[in-house]
């Protein structure tokens, strides 16, 4: 191969990689930028390719309803999230520690938990919180949430657990601390990483929910992405809120999802790509 | 962040070992009770688990056998003709034609999934030129919300307001809305459903392609192997687990379908984007039929329990070979 050939190789796979990460976020900054037009540029289209942005969309979500959705998504990410965490990470101590063999069997079944389509767990809780007052409250949403995050939170910190060198909890005990001593003391700081990327990972999985939340909120408890689905549907389409509400949606999912973009894959596919 | 690794025998001896050194250097630490405190962490965390995922299953398996309907409540307990709603699922045309809706969606989209993200994945391992901010860019279809995924592709799908409509209409082509029409519906969800999507199954054959060693690349190339060869017979079998892996996780994914089918068709035009997801949604809580839509999602959860086991043995398999 001449030297000739080669560049032009290169200069097209340049080109070919380039166009296919621009075919990626195209999509996304058009939504974006469409959060900054009026009505009116909406609809000309793209034949006004400069246009004077405006705020108008975003101070039209500042309305009780949309706010109070914005709060309800943070309430229960947050909480489902601490909850799964402070549940399940001793667990998975526990399961790398003591129960290498049941450790796989309950591996399995988490899996398997985390594979199962949500309509399967939405029936059944649908059914009883109808008769518990369930329905349309946060807990409801927190505790349904815990089918994912919990299951996520053991199988992550497990995996991490048992890539901890027993030999330093060893240390800790030879020097009189208790077995729970020894875990809070030097277990847990030395999982800080890894305990912040499964939060992270159970914060986005929380905060996404569109199908739990559809299904077993009505109004008080409607998360963001409920709630911006209202705004197709009540007074015709108003795009532009639309555009700004989905915009302010994604933003702390995105933020987190690049800080953490390392981790994310072997996260989401339950380790089982590294 | 290493799961689903079977333990090895040396790591499984390790704490019976320590346990001994333990006992008999410091004084208040006996077998007995670092069992007791691990069960103690245990027990609590499995109680919750089975109780948050377990029982609702099993419920969902009683639900099933009754013809359970919420305008009329007291069915919840009438166990008389247990099989009814499986009988049911025999003979159902409408179940029947979003099974197959449900292949078809399935098929095309992880097969185009497959297919762009190895491509990506080989473009974008020979970019040299900032690998991070590259990766970074792929990275944002797959992350943003699934709800806000649907808006975008609603937006674009809308002629009065996407730029593509506007395109056409001024090179003056008459293109009806993908979505409305029931030719072209479901390919329009499988447009929406590969850009959301190819870059997970790219971003995994990256980080396989990554570990392809140099040493051997370069032996091929001494033996004078051409670029297809190099593909068929190095690039492919060192990556074959990840593609195998991505697949099936794609494959498991896309029997979930909803956000996009959902807020872009509504299952529509007639029924040709009613995946099966979709339907039981339907009979669940537009019809109020539960405990026929829970004797669908039995079928469901079967089907995805028989593709999750085949993960855990093409991972185990990999991970002991």
């Amino acid at each position: 191969m001449t030297r000739d050939e080669r560049g032009i190789g290169t200069a097209f796979v340049r080109i070919a990689v380039w166009s296919l990460a621009l075919l990626a976020v195209l999509p996304f900054l058009w939504l974006v930028i469409m959060s900054f037009k009026t009505a009116d540029d909406i609809f000309a289209g793209s034949s006004r390719l400069l246009f004077k942005p405006t705020l108008e969309n975003y101070q039209g979500l500042f309305m009780p309803d949309f706010i109070r959705s914005f709060a309800n998504s943070a309430i229960t990410s947050l909480v489902s999230t601490t909850l799964a965490l402070a549940i399940g990470a001793p667990g998975a101590y526990a399961l790398a520690r003591a129960a290498r063999r049941q450790s796989r069997l309950v591996g399995m079944l988490i899996l398997i938990s985390r594979m199962v389509p949500p309509i399967a767990f939405t029936i059944p809780y649908f059914l009883v919180y109808r008769n518990i007052g369930l329905l349309d409250t946060r807990t409801g949403l927190i505790l349904v949430y815990l089918t994912f995050n919990l299951s996520l939170v053991v199988w992550l910190m497990r995996g991490f657990f048992e890539g901890i060198p027993e030999a330093l909890e060893e240390a800790a005990r030879i020097d009189g601390a208790s077995l729970w001593r020894t875990f809070v003391v030097i277990v847990l700081p030395l999982s800080a990483p890894a305990l912040v990327t499964t939060a992270v990972l159970c914060f986005l999985y929380s905060w996404n929910d569109f199908f739990f939340a559809l299904i077993l909120t009505r109004s008080q408890a409607a998360t963001a992405p409920v709630q911006v689905v209202n705004f197709m549907n009540y007074e015709g389409w108003e795009w532009g809120k639309i555009a700004a509400g989905g915009t302010l949606i994604m933003s702390p999912v995105l933020l987190l999802s690049i800080a953490m973009r390392r981790y994310l894959v072997s996260g989401m596919t339950a380790g089982a790509v590294k | 962040m290493g799961a689903l690794q079977p333990s090895s025998p040396t790591a499984a001896a390790m704490p019976g070992v320590t346990e001994d050194l333990a006992l008999g250097l410091d004084g208040n630490g006996d077998f007995d009770g670092r069992r007791r405190f691990y069960l103690l962490l245990l027990v609590p965390v499995l109680a919750i688990l089975a109780g948050v995922t377990l029982l609702p299953i099993c419920y969902l398996v009683v639900t099933s056998l009754t013809p359970l309907s919420l305008t009329n409540p007291l069915s919840a307990w009438n166990f008389s003709h247990p099989a009814g709603n499986y009988i049911l699922l025999a003979t159902d045309a409408r179940l029947h034609q979003s099974l197959w809706t449900q292949a078809k969606l399935s098929i095309a989209t992880v097969a185009l999934q497959m297919l762009i993200g190895l491509g990506a994945a080989l473009l974008v391992h020979r970019e040299t030129r900032r690998p991070d901010l590259l990766r970074t860019l792929f990275l944002v279809p797959m992350v943003l919300p699934p709800i806000v995924v649907a808006i975008i592709w609603k937006v674009l799908y809308s002629p009065d307001i996407s730029p593509f409509w506007w395109l056409f209409h001024t090179l003056g082509l008459a293109v009806p809305a993908p979505t409305t029409s029931a030719a072209t519906a479901l390919t329009a969800i499988v447009v929406a459903d590969t850009w959301e999507w190819f870059p997970f199954t790219m971003l995994i054959i990256l980080a396989a392609l990554k570990t392809l060693p140099e040493e051997m690349v370069e032996a091929a190339h001494v033996d004078g192997a051409s670029r297809w060869q190099m593909f068929l017979f190095v690039t492919l079998p060192h990556i074959r687990h990840a593609l195998l892996v991505a697949g099936l996780f794609r494959l498991i994914d896309s029997i979930k379908a909803f956000p996009l089918i959902y807020i872009l068709t509504e299952g529509g035009p007639g029924n040709v984007t009613e995946v099966t997801n979709y339907y039981t949604f339907t009979q669940a809580f537009g019809f109020s039929y539960i405990g026929y839509s829970s004797a669908i999602t039995v079928l469901l959860v079967l089907l995805v329990i028989a593709l999750s086991v085949a993960i855990v043995r093409i991972v185990e398999g990999r991970a002991t070979a």
